[in-house]
């Protein structure tokens, strides 16, 4: 029971504002895909089509290759885990569980039975003739996760499901949901503004900007290799120095920023390639903090100091703008100080120019 | 949002509305006739009965009468009412619980009996005259309105920032003046309004309190309608109706419309 | 001075609700225990009286009667406006207020010249050659049942609007993804969450019924005489004032059991309270 989902051209409307303009997006069987923004981005709008709430101005969804575009929502057998639960107050824990399948005309020992199972998976089956009101939200989570996937629907779908929760138990439950959706095997749409717990849970991650997709790829890619500015500052690329290169030595470009900042960059710690107009990305770890004067590096002078645990962040003002970078433990400078910001390649990428 | 309704609801609904409005419609067109007997739709279109309202003494005495208790019994309810709210909001641990229970007690006991007790101990037992009887039986058929209201308002209200005022050194009173009514301002426009028309209406407790001289619009227009039945009283009630739609538009402008479905 | 400013702000209010209405319906009630044939005796008197049984019973029918036509129409009615988006819903809102905030005695007034013998409805009747002697509809039950309704629906269908948005819209959501229809959800959600606030809405038209003064004189006069204007007479008309008493206290205990009883119940069946 698992199918592929196909989002294709859809743009979406409340009143005059356009809220989703042509998105396209895959969820492969059995694949979990978050949608990521900040809100407004148009994530939960993606799944309110999606579920049947909303209607798209165009465009079509597809389940497992059947047209959902124009069919009710109760048709639709999605599963669905709501942010603050959407628990029926006046129904208990076992009636909730079982209200789907009630709908599907499954009644008698076979409901009991799948709600008694469904119950024992979450690990509430002490709890199945209580009401929602008198449970924790970490149980309430769980009997909404058995309530979407007790009807076993080919496709589940999470809007913020953890966000009403406390750090402790919101990590938890992250790993009780990628362990259950990947026992059923089930193609699923995880909502959430929580870059940690996307990149935690997902197979891919959307990141989502204004009604469109900034870009669509495995955690690890769009942490170590972001495709655009957004998505770089998104993930904390917070230094964005745009550059050109004045000169290709083989192996290693020299590069010019504003200011006349000159660095020499080894094409291999960048995938091989530099275009001639490019924005060297980096963290605020990927800017070393040196006293050196004598090494390469972006000349500074030093502002705030702020302890992070690991290292020293620093306020540094450059040629090239405002930058933010790190410098180690066992060497703490004053600000005022000259230095030099020299680039860690690990910690930095090139992105094209806006 | 796709909500679908049956059709079968939404034609009720367009009855149901109908039966609203119908029956007032009635009421404006018949005072507009020309006749000196009750019809619709109007036969000849005069103002006539409007200008008969005024003509007819008790008319005009019971128009004021009911603008004076109305406007001194709210004033009155105001004064003792928004204390009240405050202290069951801002002191609810040290105030017994049936308190508030107390000043709902006029919305539980029938107006009727409240009417008819004030006029057998108070009018006829303490021999109050007819106005202070009827300022004292509207005061406490508004009373309620006020308490719920101003409490409802002051739910939503941070006392933290009476605390910051008063942390900063402004006295208890003023800041009760600067902080916290200000905030409770559309509450008190809301108690003030309900309390109006709601005694300007009633008939329940004045049937019993009015008397020989003095009576209020209803009940002049109850005993009217024993006697004639011209377009007079016809007339009143579009009176009456454009008081409700000047203190609905009243509502749109300070408090938005959205208010009154509460 | 501050441990009592509680104490201090309410005082005002407390003395006008004890010294004005407390006392005062408690003499009320005390005139019917105080009478020289014993404590009980007004009300025997009272439930021996068929006439006033009749009454008594005619106000209880007229009350439920009223209670259920205006309890299904202002559900059914509000379901509609909660759904209505916008605009519309906030003219629908409005035209349920104004005859809310309009008065008893003009809404009871319209019904009068509607119903009357020479009235709206009679004349069109007979203009269209459907009878050609006038119905006797004024002073019937149903004249005031229907005045009653008028006066009830506006008040119902405002609870109800009420009750219906306090529903969150997800629990509706939640209910269609898995997989009910829109009759299911609202069988199986809706109409359970909303029974309290309906219980709630149910006794306050029941009760203003049960109390109403100006409508069945209008309406019912003599011929159809409920509590209220029995009351009325016995007070104003008879002057016999055990007698009104007696009805007067029956009125409260009467209101007063409604209230708590239905509360009790409203509040048992809120899982949202819980």
């Amino acid at each position: 029971m698992t199918q592929k989902l196909s989002i294709s051209n859809i743009s979406a409307h409340y009143g005059q504002t356009k809220v989703l303009e042509d998105l396209s997006l895959e969820v492969g069987e059995g694949e979990l895909v978050s949608l990521l923004g900040a809100s407004g981005c148009g994530k939960t709008t993606t799944l309110r089509l999606v579920a049947g709430f909303l209607t798209p101005t165009s465009g079509t969804i597809t389940l497992g290759g059947k047209d959902l575009t124009r069919l009710p929502a109760h048709k639709r057998d999605i599963g669905l885990v709501f942010q603050n639960y959407a628990l029926f107050p006046h129904m208990s824990v076992a009636d909730n569980v079982g209200f789907g399948l009630k709908q599907r005309g499954i009644n008698g020992p076979e409901r009991k039975t799948r709600v008694d199972a469904m119950l024992e998976r979450v690990g509430l089956s002490a709890l199945a003739d209580r009401l929602p009101g008198a449970l924790s939200g970490g149980q309430k989570q769980r009997v909404a996760l058995a309530r979407a996937l007790v009807i076993e629907p080919p496709l589940l779908m999470f809007d913020e499901p953890l966000s009403n929760l406390d750090a402790k138990l919101r990590i938890d439950m992250r790993v009780e949901i990628r362990q259950l959706q990947r026992a059923n095997g089930t193609t699923s749409v995880y909502v959430t503004h929580d870059q940690e717990e996307a990149f935690s849970i997902s197979d891919r991650v959307a990141i989502m900007h204004q009604g469109r997709i900034m870009q669509l790829d495995t955690p690890e890619t769009l942490y170590q290799r972001p495709a655009n500015a957004f998505v770089a500052r998104f993930v904390g690329f917070e230094n964005l120095v745009p550059m050109r290169v004045v000169e290709r030595d083989g192996a290693k470009v020299t590069a010019e920023a504003e200011g006349g900042v000159r660095l020499t960059l080894p094409l291999e710690n960048y995938g091989g390639h530099i275009p001639d107009a490019f924005v060297l990305a980096c963290r605020d770890e990927g800017l070393s903090v040196t006293p050196d004067l004598a090494m390469e590096g972006i000349p500074a002078t030093l502002g705030l100091r702020t302890y992070l645990g690991r290292a020293y962040q620093y306020q540094a003002e450059t040629p090239a703008g405002h930058l933010v970078a790190n410098g180690p433990l066992t060497q703490p400078l004053e600000p005022g100080m000259a230095v030099k910001l020299v680039p860690v390649p690990e910690q930095c990428t090139i992105l094209a120019p806006e | 949002m796709t909500r679908p309704v049956h059709p079968l609801l939404i034609a009720l609904t367009v009855l149901v509305f109908i039966f609203l409005v119908g029956p007032l419609v009635i009421v404006v067109g018949s005072a507009l006739s020309d006749t000196t007997y009750l019809t619709f739709p109007p036969q000849g279109l005069s103002l006539r009965w409007f200008e008969n309202i005024f003509a007819i003494a008790a008319f005009r005495r019971t128009i004021i009468t009911s603008l004076q208790i109305a406007f001194i019994s709210t004033a009155i309810a105001l004064v003792i009412g928004i204390p009240a709210a405050y202290a069951l909001n801002r002191h609810r641990i040290q105030l017994p619980a049936w308190l508030s229970t107390l000043f709902v007690l006029p919305v539980l006991v029938p107006e009727l009996v409240l009417g008819f007790s004030l006029l057998k101990s108070v009018a006829t037992g303490f021999q109050v005259p007819i106005f202070p009887a009827l300022i004292i039986g509207h005061t406490l058929l508004v009373l309620p309105y006020v308490v719920r209201v101003i409490s409802a308002s002051l739910a939503n209200f941070d006392f933290a920032a009476e605390e910051a005022a008063v942390s900063l050194g402004s006295p208890p009173l003023k800041t009760f003046f600067t902080i916290v009514l200000p905030n409770v301002r559309s509450g008190v426009i809301a108690a003030f309004i309900l309390c109006f028309i709601t005694s300007i209406n009633d008939v329940s407790i004045s049937i019993f309190l009015t008397g020989p001289g003095i009576s209020t619009l209803p009940i002049q227009i109850l005993a009217h309608v024993e006697q004639f039945f011209d377009p007079t009283i016809a007339s009143v009630s579009v009176l009456l109706m454009a008081l409700t739609v000047a203190v609905m538009a009243v509502v749109e402008r300070t408090l938005g419309l959205t208010f009154l479905a509460k | 001075m501050k441990k009592f400013a509680g104490w201090t702000l309410s005082t005002p209010a407390t003395l006008v609700v004890v010294a004005f209405l407390i006392l005062p319906v408690a003499a009320t009630f005390w005139t019917t225990f105080s009478t020289p044939n014993g404590p009980l005796a007004p009300y025997f008197a009272f439930f021996n009286s068929n006439l006033r049984r009749t009454v008594l019973l005619r106000t209880i029918n007229v009350s439920l009667a009223t209670t259920a036509i205006s309890l299904v129409i202002g559900f059914l009615t509000a379901y509609v406006i909660s759904r209505t988006p916008g605009w519309l819903k906030s003219i629908l809102i409005i035209a349920a207020v104004f005859p809310l905030l309009t008065g008893v005695v003009v809404r009871s007034f319209a019904w009068l010249i509607i119903l009357g013998r020479n009235g709206i409805l009679n004349t069109s009747l007979i203009s269209l050659g459907i009878t050609d002697t006038p119905f006797q509809m004024l002073y019937t039950q149903g004249s005031v049942i229907v005045a009653m309704v008028y006066l009830f629906v506006p008040l119902m269908i405002l609870t109800c609007v009420g009750v219906l948005e306090s529903i969150p819209d997800d629990l509706i959501q939640a209910s269609s993804s898995l997989g009910a229809s829109p009759t299911a959800t609202f069988l199986q959600v809706i109409l359970p969450l909303a029974t309290p606030g309906l219980i709630v809405g149910a006794v306050l038209v029941f009760t203003g019924s049960f109390t109403a003064y100006a409508t069945p004189q209008l309406l019912g006069g003599e011929q159809v005489m409920m509590m209220g204007t029995l009351m009325y007479q016995q007070a104003m008309v008879v002057f016999d004032w055990v007698s009104a008493s007696t009805i007067a206290a029956i009125m409260v205990v009467f209101t007063i059991a409604i209230v708590l009883v239905m509360t009790r119940v409203a509040r048992r069946l809120n899982p949202m309270a819980v």
